[in-house]
């Protein structure tokens, strides 16, 4: 990079994936917006179906028909990245932005040795010679902590244990200095012990690197250990965006708050551990007004609008008609239609 | 990987042992008897009986098997097939005669098969559901639902009548006198019409084959790597999927080689090919037992091969497979 970007290295501004399936249009990120500073982490929490997969693709562009991303931006260092030619888009995939997947397992190929696989990523993207890009390789697999780093860049991926296969794709996705990694689920496949010694690399080479994370999971352990800050989203949208110590002091969105009920706690004894009540809605029949409503404890009339974006503290977001303080709003708890709307508009403009 | 090979080798014996004693029995059973065309007003009785003698038909069935394939298995002899009961030639150097014509007409059948099938394959499964996937699917369907006879004389037909002998429709070399008689363009040539209706037949359902398996390999994690690494549609499209898409393809290899030994019997009786196939189907419709046994001992034999052959071949491509 010559100019050095001021501002956030990721913005994602009202971006919008959509899937046209023959069932219908499948809204899978709906107005999302979020960014990532330099060196900072992320993490993306989230159930499945919610979208958080689809984000990071389409950060990558890697969305595959018949899916296609509608509106918004992405701007990394300030350029759009949904302006870029293909080959420019090429040139930044595994070079300013890599990413690694949730399934080690099968996201090696398995006919080429790991160091071949690595290796291909430097040379990609450096103009090395083969064999220095095979010393990268090597050198990688040191710094991810693999034991016989040599040895092991010549062996095939089904030599390898699950955990040493993402330590390999870490360093593949490593290998050329990224500016952001993009791990999604990174450690949902691994046993417990492994998921900390993945981690730990991750946190190690960030420090390093200085490179900023944006870390994809449903697991609010990993988001407690790793992230700076936290977007919570739900049926592709944004639900509560705030620093992670926020997020889990003083969540503010009844979906978060029900996220964190959910997650069994040492320090407290329960009989039952609380659950979110119903089921994601469908992509194909969203309900008015909030996605949330139907499970909702807190759920009021107003809700059948969409409700308001708005800020309930300093850098914290929720999508919910509640008050800041957690109370029914002001505007009537009961207000519709367009009073209600003009009432959205009116929260969501004074957060942003 | 050597001891693999070996074992192999050693357990294909028993398969071939199993193959002659069916093939044996299967000639056993057919009604008639290698006398039978001896059989006339004429020929006295006596005659008949020391024919049978001569054989060795007076003998038990057991003993008859018996004596066939200790003869049989000494294939170095030139005795040890028998002779043809029509021409009174060796059988085993018939058979050997006939190979060439055979491996010459099924090994380039196979490489333009290989050469259209897999380029083919490729761009269907890549541009799935696009009109150039529909038509190849829609060739591919025609293709290996029409029965290699009736495509055959369709070929022959379009190659002879509708454009008026541009190529011709029987044997292997031109009619003697001929100027250019027997060079390798002349063989060329004739092999025009033969070889497109063997590998029209085997396009349709390799190119099908490499489609699916292009199809299953293009969704898999490691392709989604691949394009997160930044490389082009190309790379990862020939060098990560197809790589992988390949390895099961050996399979119909394997299954192709046989047809490769024994001779695509319709087909070159079809356009008078001098083959195996012909040998076989001639030998057939004249009761000559000899001949037929050894035809169908030969492609047993590629059978077996043909499969080993398509298991060692995965050990060398699929690196994990370790033998």
């Amino acid at each position: 990079m010559t100019a050095r970007h001021v501002g956030p290295l990721l913005e994602i501004k009202g971006i919008k994936t959509h899937f046209f399936t023959q069932d219908g249009v499948v809204k899978a990120v709906d107005d999302v917006t979020f960014e990532i500073g330099h060196g900072q982490t992320l993490g993306v929490v989230g159930e499945s179906g919610c979208g958080k997969s689809i984000t990071s693709l389409s950060v990558m562009r890697l969305i595959e028909r018949p899916g296609k991303i509608v509106a918004g931006e992405i701007r990394l260092n300030g350029e759009n990245l949904l302006d870029k030619t293909d080959a420019d888009m090429r040139d930044i995939r595994g070079d300013q932005v890599s990413m690694i997947f949730q399934e080690p397992m099968t996201s090696l190929n398995p006919v080429f040795t790991c160091g071949d696989q690595i290796a291909e990523a430097v040379q990609q993207h450096t103009a090395v010679s083969r064999r220095e890009a095979m010393d990268r390789a090597v050198e990688m697999l040191r710094v991810v902590g693999i034991p016989d780093p040599k040895r092991r860049a010549a062996e095939h991926p089904h030599q390898l244990s699950g955990g040493m296969r993402q330590r390999v794709m870490i360093a593949m996705a490593l290998s050329t200095d990224p500016d952001l990694l993009i791990a999604d689920e990174p450690t949902t496949a691994l046993d417990v012990t492994i998921q900390a010694q993945i981690l730990e690399v991750m946190r190690d080479l960030r420090e390093k690197n200085r490179m900023a994370i944006m870390l994809i999971t449903h697991d609010l352990g990993v988001v407690a250990e790793m992230a700076d800050e936290v977007v919570v989203m739900y049926a592709g949208k944004v639900v509560e965006r705030a620093d992670v110590r926020t997020v889990f002091g003083s969540p503010h969105h009844p979906y978060t708050q029900g996220l964190l009920l959910s997650i069994p706690r040492l320090d407290e004894r329960r009989e039952r551990l609380e659950v979110i009540k119903g089921t994601v809605p469908s992509p194909l029949n969203l309900p008015e007004g909030c996605l949330f409503k139907r499970r909702c404890p807190h759920r009021m009339r107003v809700c059948d609008t969409a409700p308001p974006y708005q800020e309930v503290g300093s850098g914290h977001f929720s999508r919910c008609w509640l008050t800041p303080a957690g109370e029914a709003p002001d505007v009537g708890a009961d207000a519709e239609g367009e009073e209600a709307q003009h009432a959205a508009e009116q929260l969501t403009v004074g957060a942003r | 990987m050597a001891t693999y090979i070996i074992r192999r080798t050693l357990q294909s014996i028993p398969i071939l042992f199993g193959v002659a004693l069916v093939s044996f029995a299967i000639i056993q059973l057919a009604p008639g008897s290698p006398i039978d065309r001896f059989r006339t007003p004429n020929v006295r009785p006596e005659t008949l009986e020391n024919l049978i003698r001569l054989y060795g038909l007076d003998q038990p069935v057991h003993i008859q098997f018996v004596n066939w394939i200790t003869a049989f298995v000494q294939f170095w002899n030139v005795e040890a097939w028998g002779y043809s009961l029509v021409d009174g030639r060796s059988v085993r150097d018939t058979l050997v005669d006939r190979m060439p014509a055979t491996l010459l007409l099924g090994g380039t059948a196979l490489l333009v098969t290989i050469i259209f099938a897999v380029p083919i394959g490729i761009l269907a499964a890549v541009r799935q559901y696009s009109w150039a996937d529909k038509a190849i699917t829609t060739f591919a369907t025609i293709g290996y639902a029409i029965p290699s006879f009736l495509l055959g004389l369709y070929i022959a037909y379009l190659g002879t009548v509708v454009f008026r002998g541009l190529f011709p429709g029987f044997g292997m070399v031109s009619l003697p006198g001929t100027e250019g008689r027997g060079t390798p363009l002349d063989v060329a040539w004739h092999m025009v019409l033969p070889v497109t209706s063997l590998a029209i037949q085997q396009i349709a359902g390799w190119s099908r084959y490499v489609r699916a398996k292009m199809l299953e390999v293009l969704n898999q994690d490691y392709v989604r790597t691949a394009k997160a690494k930044g490389l082009s549609a190309a790379k990862v499209t020939y060098k990560h999927a197809l790589r992988n898409a390949l390895i099961p393809v050996i399979t119909l290899f394997g299954l192709t080689l046989p047809g490769l030994l024994s001779g695509a019997v319709i087909t070159e009786t079809i356009f008078s090919w001098p083959g195996l196939g012909l040998l076989g189907v001639t030998a057939v419709t004249q009761r000559d037992y000899p001949v037929v046994l050894a035809f169908v001992m030969v492609g047993g034999f590629g059978v077996v091969m043909g499969n080993l052959l398509a298991d060692i071949l995965y050990g060398v491509v699929d690196p994990r497979i370790k033998y």
